[in-house]
């Protein structure tokens, strides 16, 4: 049957081409997606909303362009969500290649709120209101230096500064004076900020993570080691819908704006395996 | 339509199409995307290593701070080098022994802490555990499931006797644990996958041409 053939040697590249479609139609033509927050995910946004007034929100920027499009809007909503409650921040990376990215997010959501500032104490000021500590080499050390003094391991900032002096260091030491990490990274780096940092000096730690490594990830927030959790573009856009319906912070969506795009192409995969399996099992059939 | 007049935004999107010409067939555009890659990326990481790592936390201390205890950290550094010198290649065992050493010490402890005890403490059936899954009186059927889930797929790694009688059945029933483990990695995976080809449309359709508002 030609049919039959056609179904089991569809050439990949049609396939593609029927994917990139798919993919790009939604974008072109965007219609409401509503996404429902999930638990780990309403989690994570209660825990970054009660953080105490005297201790800060540390993020650990870990994502590079590969997985930019999953963690970066992740960085962007938790930035947004901390700067609107005046939740003091630091910033750090434990690999080289994300420190661009962590510092264009960084800019993009304080000029945001710069822009709708109409005093100086409304806005958010670099060492006041946020500090980005840059990156020390190797990952372990810094996790475990921390925690007894943070401005032993990073003596200066990302700009050259030294820490000591930056008005919002004065008053933070080691983690004791962090409400809680979160950990937005593409590889191990929530597992070693557990196993090092929490294990040892107590911290509460959470994790926005691709969703390739979900599967590995799951088992620490079911034993109660993540406080919170996000997985991929998806968790990114809860936390998205989270910050704008319960903070009314308008900034762009990006993971929301995807959602459409991610439905309609999970539905072609499945349809293609579905076309594949039928192929296959008629065929040994003949 | 409001295509990017910003030249890098153009480099960007020009190397985007050289990646993505891959899926057509293999060819000079991305071999040249590919390679441009490897090496900025080399580059970036050597030069920042060595004006955010040796020099500020080497070099200054140790020349211009007076911390000379620090030359002991250059010469099992440089040790690594003597690979590169046959008849005195056996030193570079020393840094590695430095290396692992250290690691060694650090990671254990750490590692069974948080990735066997308190995962073996997330799996026993206690009434926390139960409450863990904010589920209401589901979370102890989830705890049952999970506790089951993880003793047969232990089981089925359990190769010192034949999977017969009630270790055949365990290693069974934990094989089709397993299967819904990978059938959950693969649904994630594809996930992330169309997840970064939407970041580059984003990008080439929005920032680059202008034409996703």
């Amino acid at each position: 049957m030609k049919w039959l053939e056609f179904l089991t040697k569809i050439d990949r590249r049609i396939i593609y081409l029927v994917l990139a479609l798919v993919v790009l139609m939604p974008l072109l033509f965007p219609s409401a997606q509503s996404v429902i927050p999930k638990k780990p995910v309403e989690k994570l946004f209660n825990a970054v909303d009660t953080i105490p007034e005297e201790k800060v929100l540390m993020m650990d920027c870990d994502y590079d362009p590969q997985t930019q499009p999953e963690l970066e809007p992740m960085a962007i909503a938790i930035l947004r969500h901390a700067f609107k409650r005046r939740i003091k921040v630091a910033v750090l990376s434990l690999y080289i290649q994300p420190l661009g990215l962590a510092k264009k997010a960084l800019d993009d959501v304080t000029a945001e709120f710069n822009a709708r500032a109409e005093t100086y104490a409304d806005s958010i000021i670099y060492g006041r209101d946020y500090v980005f500590l840059g990156w020390q080499p190797p990952p372990i050390i810094p996790i475990l230096g921390m925690g007894l003094n943070i401005a032993n391991v990073y003596k200066t900032d990302y700009y050259g500064n030294n820490t000591d002096t930056l008005p919002m260091m004065k008053h933070v030491r080691n983690y004791d004076d962090v409400g809680i990490l979160v950990s937005v990274s593409s590889g191990n780096p929530p597992l070693w900020w557990i196993a090092y940092a929490q294990t040892r000096f107590g911290l509460h730690v959470s994790a926005g993570i691709t969703a390739v490594s979900a599967s590995d990830f799951y088992p620490y927030y079911q034993s109660g080691q993540f406080t919170g959790l996000m997985v991929g573009m998806k968790g990114a856009a809860e936390y998205e819908e989270l910050v704008d319906t319960k903070l009314e912070i308008d900034g762009r969506r990006k993971a929301s704006e995807a959602m459409g795009s991610l439905t309609a192409a999970h539905i072609t995969i499945i349809l293609f395996i579905i076309i594949g399996n039928v192929g296959y099992f008629l065929r040994r059939r003949k | 339509m409001n295509i990017s007049g910003d030249i890098w935004t153009w480099v960007a999107g020009l190397l985007t199409i050289c990646i993505f010409s891959f899926l057509y067939k293999d060819n000079p555009m991305y071999k040249f995307a590919e390679h441009l890659f490897v090496g900025v990326a080399n580059g970036y990481f050597l030069t920042f290593t060595i004006h955010r790592v040796l020099i500020p936390i080497l070099f200054v201390p140790l020349f211009s701070a007076g911390r000379y205890w620090l030359i002991f950290a250059l010469i099992v550094g440089l040790l690594y080098l003597t690979r590169f010198i046959p008849k005195v290649s056996w030193l570079v065992r020393i840094p590695i022994a430095v290396t692992i050493g250290y690691y060694t010490g650090a990671v254990i402890p750490a590692t069974i802490q948080s990735d066997i005890i308190r995962q073996v403490q997330g799996t026993i059936l206690t009434p926390d555990n139960f409450q863990a899954w904010g589920a209401g009186s589901w979370g102890t059927v989830w705890s049952i499931l999970l506790f089951i889930g993880v003793v047969c797929t232990l089981s089925y790694f359990y190769f010192s006797r034949e999977h017969k009688g009630v270790l055949g059945v365990s290693s069974r029933i934990g094989i089709i644990f397993i299967m819904i483990g990978f059938g959950a990695a693969f649904g994630y995976t594809v996930m992330a996958r169309i997840s970064l080809l939407i970041g580059r449309f984003q990008f080439v359709f929005g920032e680059w041409l202008g034409i996703i508002q």
